[in-house]
């Protein structure tokens, strides 16, 4: 069993190998630009550059802590307000309709109101981002808390356990999963905003980067910045993707599958 | 202490549901007593009340009219010495909590010290066949050891009461025997008093001191019989003792009258 | 039945806020001309959409959108279907999927900026990008989930692949792929307008970084009301397409068994 895994392991790594390769013979081969098409080979040698010279740790470390700062406020801001508002039937009330109006707009749609009232500084667009990406948290953290399984609620009542007993034993703990699964989301939004309100303020960062490469005819610059934002993405995913899965190693294995 | 006075009366206890036609009567006029250290059964056919009369005494929900005194004091909430097993075991366990975990709460719910839990969670799960379960998340275990789990819960509360509805109602024959005969050791020798809502007659012969039939629509005591069956019971030889077919002869008829 | 009560307290918090926001510009407390205030607001959406700058605005970035979205999810579909259906494709493309998945669709903007110039195109570009993930796993998932039993019939009637994917696989998946693509509508107005906030002079987010740095605040804030209002209905009317369609597909199904 472990062999048949390795192979299939050993498989799509030659296959994205493949893809390299097939990516250099096309350059070399000129059909498109270098201009817009860089050899994979070019790519690396400016990517391996930009990590001597200590370009790219400063843009990713710009990048990384505005998406961050902005990422946990809105998760603690989140799961605060969230958790309020879902445990108590009146708040929902008056909360959720509005909230709800909220929930098709695009995160995005608030940078030009920021640009507007705040302008894009360093600590605002720190700020901006946690406005935009609170609302996967915030929704579903007031989803998880209102789902409680109500049998559990009349063991806590049989058990006589405080309300805040009841909110952090029984609550929270049955919240988790979607409160997590919001926080991912928000995540995806914090990167993303992150990278479109530089583009938009030129602050220092893996967004001004790419984008003044583009401006420049720099293409080598220009995917090794996109390369440089995949990882940056897949990380972040990758590490909440373990802690959800250690926090919620509990759950039984969905059926069938 | 007090060998006259009954752990639980119930009064003239009615229940109805409010629906979209208007009201339903689920329980009229009940009238019973526990006393210290009784195995009381309760068995009816579906639509009996049976369960929702276990829920008022657990002071889940308020009776429409008629009271319930437990230790002699009017009972209009849960009580901390009323314990309650549920029939739906996955739904009452905390899934996100170990076996242990889940039998702790209780523990962390009467305030009891943390440096004795370890030691008190060890023995309740010895007691309920859980020792080798204690870091398992019931998502892991089956049915019958799901709702020893939830046994050994109740049992860490130290109750006087211990309210069940139907907790063997979703397992095999094989786990409900094993069952039958395991609680119901463990709780005399704990001396519990219990309060046991079932459906099968049977079972509420086999386990109870008393034998509360209800018939349905709306659920009323039909008959209370005492079941004067030697202790310890067997499974083999108590279900072939000639009273006990005479009892179940007797309840068959109570419920099937009841059924209209 | 219409519950009153809770209708009338999800109203509160926006008729106060609303409320609160006019008095105070009235009352010159919020100073900035930046932050306009409500009456201006609806008179600002008003004439926009009177003088049709707003419907246009919003037809081309529908038009990106749905492109983008088509293209995609024709693409990812017939990928999906191909590698749920064998899944020793599935294990050799899982690097390369997995690799270029994370990468956030808006890091593509200065590439697809780069390679098309402003415009329809790019903005197309990045919304495939977007889209296309989401759709290929859920299908891809969607077919592995069909009962073996039914792929066993196909391969005993002697079906050419073709024609078992039309037949039988297809319409197994179809719920998920459903999902998937009604998912895939969302994501290409988000991305759509996102495209438009950070760079490209399109539609109805552009609409609104120009009115945000030209000081049009009322402009601005008009713009992103009709955006929530464009994704509401949107989210709507693709939820009653897919219901609808679904429940043809089941009684359909019913009538031919």
């Amino acid at each position: 069993m472990n062999a048949r895994r390795l192979w299939w392991s050993a498989s799509s790594v030659l296959f994205a190998l493949a893809l390299i390769g097939l990516w250099q013979a096309l350059a070399d081969a000129r059909i498109v630009s270098p201009a817009y098409f860089p050899s994979p080979a070019r790519t690396f040698a400016v990517l391996s550059d930009q990590m001597q010279t200590g370009t790219l740790w400063s843009a990713l470390g710009e990048t990384c802590w505005r998406m961050l700062a902005g990422w946990f406020t809105a998760s603690l801001l989140g799961v605060g307000l969230g958790a309020v508002i879902g445990l108590s039937p009146t708040a929902r009330d008056f909360f959720e309709p509005t909230l709800e109006f909220m929930r098709p707009l695009p995160a995005s749609a608030i940078l030009p109101a920021a640009v507007l009232l705040l302008g894009l500084t360093s600590q605002m667009i720190i700020a901006v981002i946690a406005f935009g990406a609170i609302w996967p948290v915030l929704l579903n953290t007031i989803h998880g808390f209102r789902a409680v399984e109500p049998r559990l609620v009349e063991v806590a009542r049989m058990l006589h356990l405080s309300r805040v007993e009841r909110s952090v034993k029984i609550a929270l703990p049955s919240a988790l999963p979607d409160i997590l699964a919001g926080v991912r989301v928000s995540l995806a939004i914090s990167l993303i905003l992150a990278v479109v309100a530089e583009m938009l303020s030129s602050q220092p960062g893996l967004g001004h980067n790419i984008l003044v490469a583009a401006r420049a005819f720099r293409s080598a610059d220009l995917y090794a910045g996109v390369i440089v934002l995949g990882v940056l993405g897949y990380l972040t995913n990758a590490a909440l993707e373990r802690a959800e899965t250690y926090w919620l190693r509990w759950r039984p294995a969905p059926s069938g599958e | 202490m007090e060998n006259g006075r009954p752990l639980l009366s119930v009064r003239g206890l009615s229940h109805s549901f409010r629906t979209a036609e208007g009201s339903r009567p689920v329980l009229a006029n009940t009238q019973f007593d526990i006393r210290p250290q009784e195995f009381v059964c309760v068995v009816g056919p579906s639509g009996c009340g049976k369960t929702t009369l276990l829920r008022l005494i657990a002071g889940l929900i308020e009776p429409s009219s008629g009271e319930i005194l437990f230790k002699g004091r009017r009972l209009e909430e849960p009580q901390p010495e009323i314990a309650v097993i549920f029939q739906d075991y996955s739904r009452a366990l905390l899934p996100w909590r170990t076996v242990a975990g889940n039998v702790a709460l209780a523990l962390e719910a009467r305030n009891v010290p943390r440096n004795e839990h370890a030691a008190r969670v060890d023995a309740l799960l010895r007691q309920l066949g859980l020792a080798g379960h204690a870091n398992h998340f019931p998502a892991q275990l089956s049915g019958g050891l799901q709702q020893r789990v939830q046994i050994a819960r109740c049992l860490a509360l130290d109750p006087e009461l211990l309210l069940m509805d139907e907790p063997f109602g979703s397992l095999d024959a094989m786990t409900r025997q094993t069952l039958q005969d395991e609680v119901s050791r463990l709780l005399s020798v704990n001396k519990s008093t219990v309060l046991f809502v079932t459906h099968d007659l049977e079972e509420a012969i086999y386990l109870g001191d008393r034998v509360i039939a209800l018939e349905a629509n709306p659920g009323r005591i039909v008959e209370i019989i005492e079941i004067k069956l030697p202790r310890p019971r067997n499974q083999l030889t108590t279900r072939e003792d000639q009273r006990f077919l005479e009892y179940r002869h007797r309840v068959f008829e109570l419920i099937e009258r009841g059924q209209k | 039945m219409i519950d009153w009560r809770r209708l009338g307290r999800g109203l509160v918090l926006p008729i106060l806020f609303l409320a609160l926001w006019e008095l105070l510009r009235a009352a010159g407390v919020l100073p900035y001309e930046t932050l306009s205030q409500p009456s201006l607001i609806a008179r600002a959406t008003l004439s926009a959409l009177a003088d049709g700058t707003l419907l246009y605005a919003t037809w081309q970035t529908l038009e990106a959108a749905t492109l983008g979205w088509a293209i995609a999810g024709a693409v990812a579909v017939l990928a999906g279907v191909l590698l749920g259906l064998f899944p020793p494709l599935a294990r050799m493309t899982s690097l390369s999927v997995e690799a270029l998945r994370p990468i956030p669709s808006v890091a593509l903007i200065p590439l697809s900026l780069l390679v098309f110039g402003f415009g329809l195109r790019m903005e197309v570009a990045v919304v495939v990008f977007a889209v296309f993930w989401p759709v290929l796993i859920v299908t891809s998932s969607g077919v592995r989930g069909i009962e073996p039993n039914l792929l066993e019939v196909g391969r005993a009637l002697k079906l050419s692949v073709a024609r078992r994917i039309w037949k039988l696989v297809l319409p197994a998946a179809l719920p998920s792929i459903a999902v998937g693509l009604r998912l895939g509508a969302g994501i290409a107005i988000v991305v759509a307008v996102t495209v438009e906030i950070a760079t490209n002079p399109w539609g109805l987010g552009y609409g609104m970084i120009n009115a945000s740095q030209s000081l049009r605040a009322d402009l601005m804030f008009a713009q992103l009301l009709w955006i929530g209002v464009v994704g509401w209905g949107l989210n709507v009317a693709l939820l009653r397409i897919e219901r609808r369609w679904l429940a043809w597909f089941w009684s359909a199904r019913e009538a031919a068994r």
